[in-house]
């Protein structure tokens, strides 16, 4: 496949996680493994901020990759947490150079075979919110064009995660507001089919749902739904309290009776 | 900010201006219409391709217009919900416009002309619809369109924001406020369904089906039912 067809199939490939079975592992785990083949790099992987704010690392090309951006984050030090930190990109830079820079960090990453190491940041509406690492084992550098193509996949990844996040509280969201809506329904129908069985009106019908729910420690919308749907008899309910007025009671004028003679 | 994010903004602070007491969706339907140059527009809640209800309505036609959607169980809002995109109908009256045919000829009657619904969703998560209703026919203009695009999105956001204040179970109050979501309807399906001995889906159908057969909203109906006017008894065994 030509560089350009990688390109265009890890751009749909990106892409194509929006729409359901989305994993952020997954999605940055594609974008680490499709640089290391479409451009002229040994490894690749992603960190990204969590909700606190410090770094993590999500995904790695490779095993090695992963032990070293591990190490960078314990060091505090090394081209992905500058360039997270700074926002800047970091290109072509030659880890013989940066003895001074990340002492620990450049010993460690020659020890392992790198030669040279890139950082793109993730950015997010001005913020940054992680960064694409990219090591080199042999000399030579990476062209201008693949910063560039590498800065793009890097943008369509954060745009995939972030709109998951996104779509992940709306649906959330928007979920409970039916089934807040479908409880109301449930709720009426069964008020419906217990004021229509028991003569009562539709206020006195939910209080004799709301009693006996309360009487039997049920959920009122599991006691409608059971109503709604057949498999709860009108006649079992318990029968609601006779309404008695105080007052009528304390001022009975026939002692003796509970009810007034008709 | 692109265009429609801009677009968006001023809705967003146009309708900050209206609500000092806060976030609401009782000037959304108001602001719509009057962006989009529409004689009228209503925002529907719509979830498993049904009518749950109105949150707004402009005035009494567009009520009417969503009642004839809820009763009939079809028209631009459903359209645009399930389909995910707007959907225009610039002149009712034209002869090659076969969509929702009991719909439109009620609509005709009430005088609406055009009928737009855009989809009030954020990506794959579908809330409902706006529509828009013109007592004159002819095509929103491009602006226009942006404007009910726009519109539907910060009715998407609105609605969710306030939803996430609701306690857990419930509808938020300041969705209520101003809707119509029916109730009376669901009511009158339990009743049914104990008058003839069917399930409440099924009683709501054949309520449907009265409302239609007389030519009446489903709600008056509805409230014919639980006020005891009206039963919907088994035809007697001749």
């Amino acid at each position: 496949m030509s560089r350009e067809a990688l390109l265009v199939r890890t751009l749909v490939e990106l892409a194509d996680n929006l729409v359901d079975d989305f994993d952020v592992i997954d999605v940055l785990t594609v974008l680490s493994d499709r640089c290391v083949e479409v451009f002229d790099v040994d490894s690749a992987g992603v960190m990204l901020a969590a909700p606190g704010g410090e770094l993590q690392v999500v995904a790695s090309s490779s095993d090695a990759m992963r032990g070293l951006e591990l190490f960078e984050l314990q060091a505090n030090e090394g081209p992905c947490v500058d360039c997270f930190v700074s926002g800047e990109p970091i290109v072509n830079l030659e880890l013989a150079a940066v003895d001074d820079r990340w002492p620990r960090f450049a010993r460690r990453a020659v020890a392992v075979g790198f030669h040279s190491v890139h950082a793109l940041p993730m950015h997010l509406r001005g913020s940054t919110v992680g960064a694409l690492n990219m090591f080199r084992m042999s000399e030579g550098s990476l062209r201008a064009e693949d910063v560039l193509a590498a800065q793009a996949l890097a943008d369509v990844a954060t745009i995939a995660i972030t709109q998951h996040q996104a779509a992940v509280g709306a649906a959330v969201l928007n979920t409970q507001l039916s089934e807040a809506l479908n409880s109301r329904i449930i709720i009426e129908q069964a008020k419906g089919k217990v004021s229509e069985a028991s003569g009562l009106d539709m206020d006195r019908s939910f209080q004799r749902i709301r009693t006996h729910a309360r009487n039997h420690n049920l959920r009122l919308t599991e006691l409608a739904r059971g109503i709604a749907e057949g498999t709860m008899s009108i006649v079992a309910l318990d029968p609601l309290p006779r309404a008695r007025p105080v007052r009528a009671i304390s001022s009975n004028p026939w002692p003796g009776s509970r009810t007034p003679p008709t | 900010m692109t265009a429609h994010e801009e677009r968006m903004a001023g809705i967003v602070r146009r309708l900050a201006s209206h609500d000092a007491d806060g976030l609401g969706t009782l000037h959304l339907c108001e602001l719509a219409a009057e962006l989009t140059g529409s004689s009228g527009a209503s925002i529907m809640l719509l979830s498993d391709e049904l009518a749950r209800g109105s949150l707004c309505t402009t005035d009494g036609v567009a009520a009417y217009l969503d009642d004839l959607e809820f009763t009939l169980g079809e028209g631009p809002a459903l359209d645009a919900h399930g389909g995910g995109l707007p959907v225009l109908a610039a002149d009712l009256a034209a002869p090659g416009e076969s969509r929702w045919p009991a719909l439109v000829s009620s609509a005709v009657q009430a005088g609406v002309r055009a009928l737009f619904a855009f989809p009030i969703r954020i990506g794959a998560v579908r809330l409902g619809a706006l529509t828009l209703l013109r007592d004159r026919p002819g095509p929103l203009a491009d602006l226009q369109y942006a404007d009910a695009s726009a519109m539907a999105a910060v009715a998407a956001r609105t609605i969710l924001a306030l939803q996430a204040d609701a306690p857990p179970g419930s509808v938020a109050v300041e969705l209520e406020e101003g809707a119509n979501f029916h109730f009376v309807v669901h009511q009158a399906a339990g009743m049914v369904s104990v008058q003839l001995g069917v399930g409440v889906t099924e009683a709501l159908v054949r309520l449907r089906g009265h409302a239609f057969r007389s030519d009446r909203p489903l709600d008056d109906v509805a409230r014919d039912v639980v006020d005891r006017r009206l039963r919907l008894d088994p035809p007697r065994p001749v």
